[in-house]
């Protein structure tokens, strides 16, 4: 595609008015401020599209489908008119000799500016001879390929942190990319698969400011890991008042109550389930009536039973703390002093169990 | 098709479903339209990204009111911009090709920035006024249409 997005977009018929409305969407799902829309139409409507290649590692393609189901904006949507998807096996019509010297002919073109997107987690067993790809392990793949890379996107926990190939005992010596680049700027979407809209999102987001989304500790993008899946859970009030389903089939749990007995891991998990939502945002694990997994915190494959409930909290937390829980949950609008407290109330509630708030 | 297919329906939190998140947001609000008088600032709140339940949006929105002005918006699936009982707040829904919402806002403004028309499209609007001109005979003896003087007024 020649010249800028916004002329592509007016040849198709597409209005500057719908172009808005796309932002202000698409800002809404990234949660961003709502008025960062009207910046991203600016910044879009310039941009030129990025050169992305996409290689799929020791993984299962769950992350594939997984965007591949991203509505708005739709992949399709995404490959034709904002990125310029270069190599992805699943998805491209090329194959064998074709579809690597598209790969290598697109690292020549574009080197040190285009995006590298891997899923999947990198086996160092056996000299890497546990997942090879044209011949070649992928270990050799990455450091190649990330050498001339402007920014890499570690798609899906197996990418992130090693995800289930890295699960006791690690039987082929799986490893995450951040363990093997140290010298590019990575971004981990983790998830098993990650949402969506969070993959598009920080497409989105690399293609609208030219650059990557804060990230935070763990490399994670802020606007989507953020907040736990407790802080954002619908099922929140009934955690507070301590109501909580015993079984998946009692009373409690036809009434929608919490389900952090039932071995929720949504107070240590980071990720927009909860408001995002699933499937074009008709539900999500916990609307479903089952407890979260964790599957975009490291290692949680190896963290337990999916059922036990969270361990018991080595600092117990005071009655006056779990009002404050309570107090910042209630109140939407919360004043810099309340996100203080809400802070503190976080840091300690992690740890909080039942007893502790009946007391 | 929709939830409602599924004969089980999950109770919320409190009485009828509401969660206690909504009535804040009035607060919130009060300040966007204080800034609004005062600094003809809009600003404006994204529904979808709160925890708010299906009946703490019914509530909110039967709290706000029905407007005198709504207006539909087809670009890209069908986007309702209503103004609520209290001017200047709009209740905003925005919608996909499949009819679903994706976006839910709240905008304090005196109109909706999507109601305004958009300078690119009015002079791809203009070119087609042109070209209509052409084809009908009637109206090929005005003047020659100056577009350098029309770009200089819209700017």
């Amino acid at each position: 595609m020649q010249g800028s997005l916004i002329d592509s977009l007016a040849r198709q018929g597409i209005t500057r008015r719908a172009f808005l409305k796309y932002c202000a969407m698409l800002a809404s799902m990234m949660a961003l401020p709502p008025s960062a829309g009207r910046a991203m139409a600016e910044a879009m409507a310039t941009a030129r599209r990025p050169s992305v290649i996409w290689l799929p590692f020791q993984e299962c393609t769950g992350c594939t489908e997984s965007i591949t189901r991203s509505h708005s904006p739709s992949i399709e949507g995404m490959i034709f008119d904002l990125i310029s998807l270069d190599y992805q096996e699943t998805l491209m019509a090329a194959a064998g000799h074709q579809a690597e010297e598209a790969l290598h002919a697109t690292m020549k073109s574009n080197h040190g500016k285009y995006l590298l997107i891997v899923d999947g987690s990198i086996p160092l067993g056996m000299n890497g001879a546990y997942s090879c790809i044209a011949g070649r392990s992928n270990v050799d793949l990455l450091k190649e390929t990330a050498s001339g890379a402007a920014a890499i996107v570690a798609m899906g926990s197996c990418a992130s942190y090693g995800g289930i190939p890295k699960a006791n005992p690690n039987p082929t010596g799986a490893v995450s990319v951040s363990d093997l680049v140290k010298d590019k700027p990575i971004v981990n979407i983790p998830g098993c698969p990650p949402i969506p809209v969070v993959m598009t999102g920080v497409l989105a987001h690399y293609l609208t400011f030219g650059a990557l989304p804060e990230l935070d500790a763990k490399g994670r993008p802020k606007a989507f890991f953020g907040e736990t899946i407790h802080d954002r859970c619908y099922r929140r009030p009934f955690y507070d008042q301590g109501k909580f389903a015993k079984t998946f089939d009692d009373e409690g749990a036809r009434r929608g109550w919490c389900l952090f007995e039932l071995g929720c891991k949504g107070p240590v998990t980071y990720n927009a389930c909860a408001t995002v939502k699933w499937n074009g945002g008709t539900s999500w694990p916990v609307e479903s009536g089952h407890g979260c997994l964790g599957c975009s915190e490291p290692d949680f494959w190896d963290g337990g039973s999916f059922y036990k409930a969270l361990s018991m909290p080595a600092d117990p937390l005071k009655l006056g703390g779990a009002a404050a829980v309570a107090g910042a949950a209630a109140g939407v609008a919360v004043s810099v002093a309340n996100r203080v407290k809400k802070g503190a109330a976080k840091a300690s509630h992690e740890k909080a169990t039942l007893a502790d708030l009946e007391k | 098709m929709s939830l409602d297919a599924i004969p089980v329906h999950v109770v919320n939190a409190g009485e009828g479903g509401l969660s206690g998140n909504a009535p804040p947001l009035l607060r919130e609000l009060l300040t966007g339209v204080r800034r609004l008088l005062s600094d003809a600032e809009p600003s404006s709140i994204d529904l979808t990204a709160l925890p708010l339940t299906p009946a703490d949006l019914d509530w909110l929105r039967d709290t706000l009111g029905q407007g005198e002005v709504r207006v539909t918006l087809d670009a890209n699936g069908e986007s309702s911009l209503d103004e609520t009982a209290c001017p200047g707040v709009w209740w905003v829904t925005h919608r996909n090709e499949q009819g679903a919402v994706v976006a839910q806002f709240l905008e304090v403004a005196f109109v909706p920035e999507l109601v305004r028309a958009q300078v690119e499209d009015i002079r791809i609007g203009s070119a087609y006024l042109e070209s209509l001109m052409s084809e009908n005979p009637s109206a090929r003896s005005t003047a020659p249409y100056d577009e350098e003087a029309a770009s200089c007024r819209d700017l």
